[in-house]
């Protein structure tokens, strides 16, 4: 039996799985691992029943999924009109809105994250701005809040929401609205019943992509509200680096990846659903 | 918006707005400072299947989104039935549009594509079920409506878009280029069933095309447009055997074209020499008037009598049609020397000297002073 052409291009595909296999799904499987076993090596889920016990990581985890769902939410509300706009923006202007997504993606997030606390200083900009505007009296604290958190991570992760839905804008034929008005569709029905289902293969990619990166985000929540609100991720990182607990680290990754990877598999599901028809 | 008086509205007799069904009055428009509609006026009777016919960038297009009401025009009025709608947006003016390239719904399935227009004006799932039964039937889909859009052909796929257009009830039906997707044996098919649908229903309907054939296949009137303007608006006959104008004479159909100047009069006819010989053509264009003469190739025979136009050439095509032979002669400048013989048995050849024959009174003849397109 000699292999057809089509086998031979499939082993193209082992280096990749080879360095992923290694690197990647090795080490998180031996945590994973860890994270069912106590002190002495034995199965146990031990570790999960004190963490859901204990208030103080309950109301990290609670926050947690508050910040990634309002960082998603956010992310959404300013992407949404902001992709309609380039759907139909042409040349120059398009490459302009590309190269706004996608520049700011090269900063490295320290960068922002100090350009922001000029920001959200007691005496910074956006506080001067509303204190003129005769919105507040007194200078709001805004630096080291969970607002501030928000903000932040949604500009970070703006882009990853905007590219997917302008992708799916983009691939909607400009007809269809018009169909569905000629079908006596006003503009409320228009949208609900045509550009929306259309779109929401992209909506809910960005989303996920968004959720999957704010839940599990690290540098900008330590950047920005630091020690003194704690999120699942910098938990892990404390457990791990100062703690010494790798009982403790190791089973709030495992509870990080399951949201993570329910997040990711659901919306794949959902998103195959909506786009089974088109 | 030039907004024509009240009282002549309510003073239209039923026969009047039978007659003005759909008027279209003195509609302007431009893009970005280019006028591309100059004070259009455009009138459909009811009942009756016009074309619009012209190259793209005619402004046909144009014309029929501001009927639809998916542009708004700069200035004058679109009537239906004897109701201004100019400013009604297209989902309040009960006018369906069949789109070049279908625009169904990609997440929709047939039968849902076909409700959408029923259930957007209010009506429920359960009643809308019967009339897209009957419009399915109609195109003969009904077997279809549970299928994806995804899986259709462009024929089928052509169906249920007019099916769609045809179940709510259009008081007036545009269709843009539909047929310029398919291939020609189903276009034929698609054209020929499509007339007789809008036809037994009585469903005044534009078509949009630049296939002149189609235009004449599938219409009582045709409105042949260039550079925003109507140039002719006639039936089919009319427009092919007395052409209005040089472009309308060279966009519906073909023809021997030659051009001259005009050097005297004989009583109802001028002399005209052109570059192959003195030629005859009815009319009375004063002398010295630089002229275009027109003869459509199957006019043209290669014996001849006395007192028939003559010219003298070298062939220098003979290509066969299956059911004719278009003979070619040499051509000159902007002219052309084309004949149509029936039968493809004729024994000519390239390079054989022949002539061509026709009648005084077949011959087209215009003003090539005031010609400025081509």
């Amino acid at each position: 039996m000699t292999a057809t052409r089509a086998d031979r291009i499939g082993l193209l595909v082992l280096p990749g799985l080879a360095y992923l296999g290694l690197i990647y799904a090795l080490p998180l499987f031996l945590l994973l691992l860890k994270s069912f076993r106590d002190a002495t090596g034995a199965f146990s889920v031990a570790e999960f029943v004190q963490i859901f016990g204990d208030p103080l990581q309950r109301s990290i985890m609670a926050r947690t999924l508050r910040v990634a769902f309002l960082v998603t939410l956010l992310a959404l509300v300013i992407a949404w009109p902001t992709a309609i706009v380039m759907r139909r923006a042409k040349g120059g202007w398009l490459s302009l809105f590309l190269v706004a997504m996608i520049l700011p993606m090269s900063l490295g997030v320290v960068v922002k994250a100090f350009a922001w606390s000029i920001l959200f200083r007691t005496n910074g900009f956006i506080n001067q701005a509303m204190m003129a505007l005769g919105l507040t009296d007194a200078p709001v604290r805004l630096l080291f809040t969970e607002t501030a958190l928000v903000i932040g991570a949604a500009n970070v992760f703006l882009p990853f929401m905007v590219l997917p839905i302008y992708a799916v804008l983009q691939q909607q034929d400009p007809n269809l609205p018009d169909a569905a008005a000629t079908l006596g569709a006003g503009p409320y029905q228009r949208f609900f019943k045509v550009i929306l289902p259309l779109a929401l293969p992209g909506v809910v990619a960005g989303c996920a992509f968004v959720f999957s990166m704010a839940v599990s985000m690290y540098v900008i929540p330590s950047l920005i509200i630091g020690e003194r609100q704690q999120t699942v991720a910098m938990q892990i990182a404390r457990s791990f680096l100062f703690l010494r607990n790798e009982q403790l680290g190791s089973s709030l990754s495992t509870i990080l990846l399951l949201i993570a990877v329910s997040v990711v598999l659901g919306s794949s599901w959902l998103a195959a659903r909506l786009g089974a028809r088109q | 918006m030039l907004n024509r008086p009240a009282h002549e509205q309510r003073a239209a007799s039923p026969a009047m707005t039978d007659e003005r069904y759909l008027d279209v009055v003195a509609v302007r428009k431009s893009f970005k400072g280019v006028t591309v509609m100059d004070g259009m006026n455009f009138r459909v009777a009811r009942g009756e299947l016009v074309s619009l016919l012209g190259p793209s960038g005619c402004g046909k297009t144009t014309l029929l989104r501001i009927v639809a009401g998916l542009m708004q025009a700069d200035d004058g009025s679109v009537i239906l039935a004897g109701r201004n709608i100019s400013s009604l947006p297209p989902h309040k003016r009960n006018i369906s549009v069949v789109f070049q390239n279908y625009a169904l719904f990609p997440h929709l399935s047939v039968a849902e594509n076909v409700a959408f227009g029923l259930r957007a004006r209010g009506m429920s799932k359960a009643d809308a079920v019967q009339p897209v039964r009957e419009a399915l039937a109609l195109v003969r889909m009904q077997d279809f409506a549970d299928r994806s859009i995804g899986g259709l052909s462009g024929g089928q796929q052509q169906r249920i878009a007019v099916a769609r257009a045809l179940v709510v009830r259009p008081d007036l039906l545009l269709l843009d280029e539909p047929f310029s997707a398919l291939d020609r044996k189903l276009r034929e098919t698609m054209q020929v069933e499509l007339k007789s649908l809008l036809r037994d229903r009585g469903i005044t309907g534009i078509f949009v095309t630049h296939d002149q054939e189609e235009a004449m296949g599938v219409s009582d009137r045709i409105a042949v447009m260039n550079a925003g303007r109507i140039e002719q608006f006639a039936d089919p006959s009319t427009l092919y055997a007395s052409p209005a104008t040089p472009f309308v004479m060279d966009f519906v159909g073909l023809s021997t074209r030659l051009s001259g100047r005009v050097t005297g009069q004989e009583g109802a006819r001028v002399v005209v020499e052109t570059a192959l010989g003195t030629l005859r053509a009815p009319g009375g264009l004063a002398t010295g008037t630089p002229v275009l003469i027109g003869v459509r190739p199957e006019l043209i025979r290669l014996e001849g009598g006395a007192g028939m136009n003559r010219v003298d050439l070298v062939l220098e095509d003979v290509a066969i049609l299956g059911s004719k032979t278009m003979l070619q002669g040499r051509p000159d400048g902007g002219d052309r020397l084309l004949c149509e013989l029936a039968g493809i048995r004729n024994g000519k050849a390239r390079g054989d000297a022949i002539s061509f024959h026709w009648a005084v009174e077949d011959t087209l003849i215009y003003d090539a002073s005031a010609e400025v397109t081509t």
